[in-house]
């Protein structure tokens, strides 16, 4: 009883915090409507005369957005994918297979947790230069997952140790083999886990950084982080353009998750924890 | 799924059963192929490579690289850089885990006692989660520019134009202001899982508390704190792996400057291997790096072992 | 002698083998500000006449992602999908980068066969044969003149002009703050522009002459006579005329300043003029001047070398860039962009009889014409080029001391020998 009556001046107090929190996105987006003149001014709490949508229509010609986020999305559904098919098998086999030296593989793949990006990354250069997949989505992908099949194995297989072993048994019985044992009993019932890996890979791969940064180098292969920073770095001096291409870059995604609000934050939650 | 479930399941089901039979490593090594195959050549190999590296000199991707022994840790125990930008990564580690760690905590607490207007607070306050830390960076790059950036031109506007500060400039300044724009990013996932936590705590706890006659203050210190104690060590080992990856913000924004004031070490690998083309030193931070982050992850494994006793 | 002529064998084998292709298709790195659209006007024409000389061949642009001061050109030619042809800032530190790191063929024998040597000015060849024992790498596309740009308007209404003294100027830049007008607006982000300003103020306090020695080696860059120009930087900033918060702008967030006539003077070359237009600044209003300086004849631009063309050792179409490398060192080709009101910089030859369409640049080339001093950040060797910018920064947000910061300079360089 007491927590309800409570709960107006706690949102009382909440509002003012979210309004500093959401400043730079409103700024950000009243800027992108201005002139160049007006940004010029300096004058945050100022309207502007005219809203210039035309500065979107501008940037998104001028920095290719559409290929950008084209560009982006493959690269998406390619870890995605590849994700999945790779982690959920070895997630089962390391949570329900009984084979001789099956701690010492799930510790060589925790290892890959520890190790940051930035530490392997000249190595990792070379060896994707060697395959020819430097400035690919190929070479892009598979580094990607690579990066994230640790935390991917951890998820999966922590998921799949808490279905119970009778159901392996049963499907033994049944005289199916492991793989048949997998897709046709364990997936079906994995939906929490599976949501969750799709969930962080996904937005972790939207948002990445560092690895286009390194192995991206045309501009038309390039992905939606990176090529905001450099479409923000060619065009510098046209502020107008540079603020509105940035919220073309977000924009996206924040629409993608006010729409499917609880699968986001719930599969982002469970992954977390299980992680 | 509560978090104390899980590790007495997951115990259970690593002790062996007497009535299941044992598999192959082969047929245990087909599903796992895949996974394997990939994770080896593109994270084990380049793991031994970085160790290799370390002990070599080369001029680029193109030249050879000649085995010489210990004189890349020589150099870099000698490069004053090196040693700031441990320091400033540590300080880095710091900042993340109080401004992120800290906000998010303190959001989770104020948004638990919400209802119905605690979904609308949670999804607006996780909005800056989803932007790219690069995003993040080109905007809070504007955010902090000294003559036109909102930061300035506000206090200016609000009559506050005596604190006005040369945000990125500043050396003391610097790297705290960069992190501000990280952490800001980076709160919206403590605060979620902050908020699953408390959502995991037993309301019989408060009610046994409440009957005590504990006030709001003393159910916090006693009830609520020590029933996210696991959370809390997960939240700030996972916000220091977190701080350890830090790059773009640094990157876009001051890019390690001025003078190397805001230069971490991951910034500096980037600098020695791709600018310089100096690749045997930055192995050496390279290993450094990876050096950090096990001990990190040892430190909090032992850590919630000991919590979980 | 020996080296040359494997060398020249080497570059005419790569040059077969890829000649035995059908229709080629040259891809060029630049040019710089290819997205500006008198630029892009005037470059598309260069491309349609070099197309309809040589049927078969394509040109296509590739804009530049960065320079080799960021890394960016050699991620380009690393990535192996990358130019044929490369137009990028150059200067024999950032040469040194790509040379050292054999990204780039050397092009010496050319400069003999094509008759390059006779096509640039003399002195020139002479400086660039210096600078890797013989071996050239670049062929020189534009000179850079740094110098004040400061806005005519301004000056006129307060009486005001750029003297041909440093004290003078002091007390320029005292009455411009007295007239709560910024003095000096600088962007050190931009590594480029941190030592456009920086260049030019070595040059101003210790002459053409010892800068050259210190570049060379000669003199120590923590020597009395050379640290002047960096105390004078860190006296700029105690007086406020350049404010510590700088330090953080970049290049576009500094001509902010300039081009909203919040500041007096911006440091810059022929160039600017693109981001002049871009920011819809009047250049009619823009006048141009050197650095002043308190040693008779040397108040001129600092400069050098501002942008060359590379080919990359795994150029797919070695002969096609060479010959678009002939075709832009032509009479025709020349003269066509010194005179296109998209023209940026200073041409490696004497051109008689050019009149530049934009009047600043006729400004810039005139004051050009009394020679142009050496710009470290051309002329500085590859290692010690990161140190040198971040000592700008250090010395704009008032970390170092002249004198300190020139210490780390000289460590750099005695290591770089």
């Amino acid at each position: 009883m007491n927590r309800r009556n409570r709960e107006w001046p706690i949102a009382l107090a909440l509002a003012p915090v979210l309004v500093l929190v959401l400043a730079p996105f409103a700024w950000l987006m009243v800027s992108s409507l201005k002139t160049e003149a007006e940004i010029g001014q300096g004058a945050p709490f100022q309207w502007p005369a005219d809203l210039m949508w035309r500065n979107y229509a501008d940037a998104w010609r001028i920095g290719g957005f559409g290929e950008l986020i084209g560009n982006s999305l493959m690269n998406l559904a390619g870890v995605v994918a590849l994700t999945l098919a790779t982690c959920a098998p070895a997630g089962y086999a390391l949570a329900k297979m009984r084979f001789p030296g099956r701690e010492w593989l799930f510790y060589i793949f925790i290892f890959g947790l520890t190790i940051p990006i930035q530490a392997i990354i000249i190595p990792l250069y070379q060896v994707l230069f060697g395959l020819r997949l430097i400035d690919t989505l190929t070479g892009i992908v598979l580094a990607q997952v690579s990066n994230g099949i640790p935390f991917g194995i951890f998820l999966m297989r922590s998921f799949f140790i808490s279905v119970p072993d009778e159901l392996v048994e049963a499907g033994k019985i049944d005289g199916a083999s492991h793989v048949q044992i997998l897709t046709r009993i364990f997936l079906p019932i994995s939906l929490p886990a599976v949501q969750a890996l799709i969930v962080i890979s996904a937005l972790s791969t939207w948002n990445d950084f560092f690895l286009p940064l390194v192995v991206l180098i045309s501009p038309d292969i390039q992905t939606l982080p990176l090529g905001l920073v450099r479409f923000a770095g060619t065009y510098a001096s046209e502020y107008r353009l540079v603020f509105s291409g940035t919220v073309i870059s977000f924009l996206p995604i924040i629409l993608l998750y006010i729409l499917t609000q609880r699968r986001f934050t719930e599969g982002l939650t469970q992954g977390a924890i299980k992680g | 799924m509560r978090l104390d479930d899980t590790p007495a399941r997951g115990r259970a089901a690593m002790r062996p059963s007497g009535t299941a039979s044992r598999d192959t490593l082969g047929s245990a090594l087909l599903l796992m192929a895949p996974a394997l195959a990939l994770y080896a050549v593109f994270t084990l190999l380049p793991v031994a490579l970085t160790f290799w590296l370390s002990f070599s000199q080369s001029a680029g991707f193109n030249t050879g690289a000649q085995f010489t022994g210990l004189d890349n840790y020589r150099k870099a125990a000698a490069d004053p850089i090196v040693w700031q930008s441990l320091r400033h990564t540590f300080l880095w580690l710091a900042y993340h885990v109080v401004l992120a760690g800290g906000l998010g905590l303190a959001l989770a607490l104020a948004i638990a006692r919400l209802g119905r207007s605690g979904v609308f607070f949670r999804t607006a306050f996780f909005l800056p989660h989803l932007v790219s830390l690069a995003v993040v960076g080109v905007i809070w790059a504007n955010i902090y520019d000294p003559f036109f950036g909102l930061l300035n031109t506000a206090l200016t506007g609000l009559g506050l134009g005596a604190y006005t500060q040369g945000w990125l400039s500043e050396p003391v300044l610097v790297l705290f202001s960069v992190n501000v724009a990280s952490s800001w990013q980076g709160f919206g996932l403590y605060m979620l899982l902050f908020i699953a936590g408390l959502q995991n705590i037993d309301p019989a706890l408060y009610d046994a508390a409440e009957v005590d006659g504990a006030n709001g203050f003393q159910k916090l210190i006693h009830v609520t704190l020590p029933g996210l104690s696991e959370v809390m060590t997960f939240v700030v080992s996972l916000a220091m792996i977190n701080g350890l990856k830090g790059f773009a913000t640094v990157f876009v924004m001051t890019n390690g400057g001025p003078f190397y004031q805001s230069e971490l070490i991951t910034t500096y690998i980037y600098r020695l291997a791709f600018q310089a083309q100096n690749h045997g030193q930055a192995a050496v931070l390279c290993i450094l790096l990876s050096l950090l982050a096990i001990a990190i992850t040892i430190v909090f494994n032992r850590w919630r072992a000991r919590l979980a006793r | 002698m020996f080296k040359q002529l494997v060398r020249t064998a080497a570059l005419a084998i790569v040059i077969a083998a890829s000649s035995a292709a059908g229709a080629q298709t040259l891809r060029m790195w630049g040019p710089e500000q290819i997205t500006e659209p008198l630029i892009a006007e005037l470059w598309n024409g260069i491309k349609a006449e070099f197309e309809a000389a040589n049927p078969g061949a394509k040109v296509e642009f590739i804009p530049p992602t960065g320079t080799i001061s960021n890394g960016a050109v050699q991620a380009a030619i690393q990535s192996g999908v990358g130019p044929d042809v490369i137009l990028t800032n150059s200067g024999i530190g950032r040469i040194a980068v790509v040379r050292n790191a054999k990204q780039v063929l050397p092009l010496t024998g050319e400069y003999e066969k094509r008759g390059w040597k006779d096509n640039i000015y003399p002195w020139l060849y002479s400086e660039l044969q210096r600078q890797f024992g013989g071996e050239i790498y670049e062929v020189p596309d534009g000179l850079d003149a740094l110098g004040i740009w400061y806005h005519k308007d301004m000056f006129a209404e307060r009486g005001w002009k750029i003297p041909a003294s440093w004290t003078e100027f002091a007390a320029l830049m005292k009455a411009m703050q007295t007239a709560g007008v910024q003095p000096l607006a600088i962007g050190p982000r931009t590594t480029g522009s941190a030592g456009h300003l920086f260049g030019s103020l070595l040059q101003a306090a210790s002459g053409r002459e010892a800068i050259g020695k210190a570049l060379r080696g000669e003199l120590a860059w923590d020597d009395r006579t050379i640290v002047a120009g960096a105390v004078r930087l860190r006296e700029l900033v105690e007086a406020d005329y350049i404010q510590k918060r700088m330090a953080g702008l970049d290049l576009e967030g500094a001509s902010r300043l300039w081009f909203s006539k919040r500041a007096a003077m911006f440091v810059a070359g022929p160039w600017f003029t693109a981001n002049a237009r871009k920011a819809g600044y009047d250049l009619a209003n823009a006048g141009f001047a050197a650095m002043p300086s308190d040693i008779p004849g040397e108040t001129i631009p600092t400069g050098g070398v501002g942008w060359s063309w590379l080919v990359p050792v795994n150029s797919k179409q070695p002969e096609l860039a060479l010959k678009w490398i002939d075709f832009v060192l032509s009479d025709a080709v020349m003269r066509k962009r010194a005179q296109h009101s998209a023209s940026t910089m200073i041409y490696p030859r004497e051109l008689k009889g050019i009149e530049p369409a934009t009047p600043v640049l006729k400004e810039i080339f005139a004051v050009a014409a009394g020679g142009v001093g050496y710009n470290p950040s051309v002329y500085l060797p590859g290692p010690v080029l990161d140190t040198y910018f971040q000592v700008i920064q250090g010395l704009i947000s008032a970390q170092l001391s002249g004198e300190e910061g020139m210490k780390q300079i000289q460590a750099k360089m005695s290591e770089a020998k």
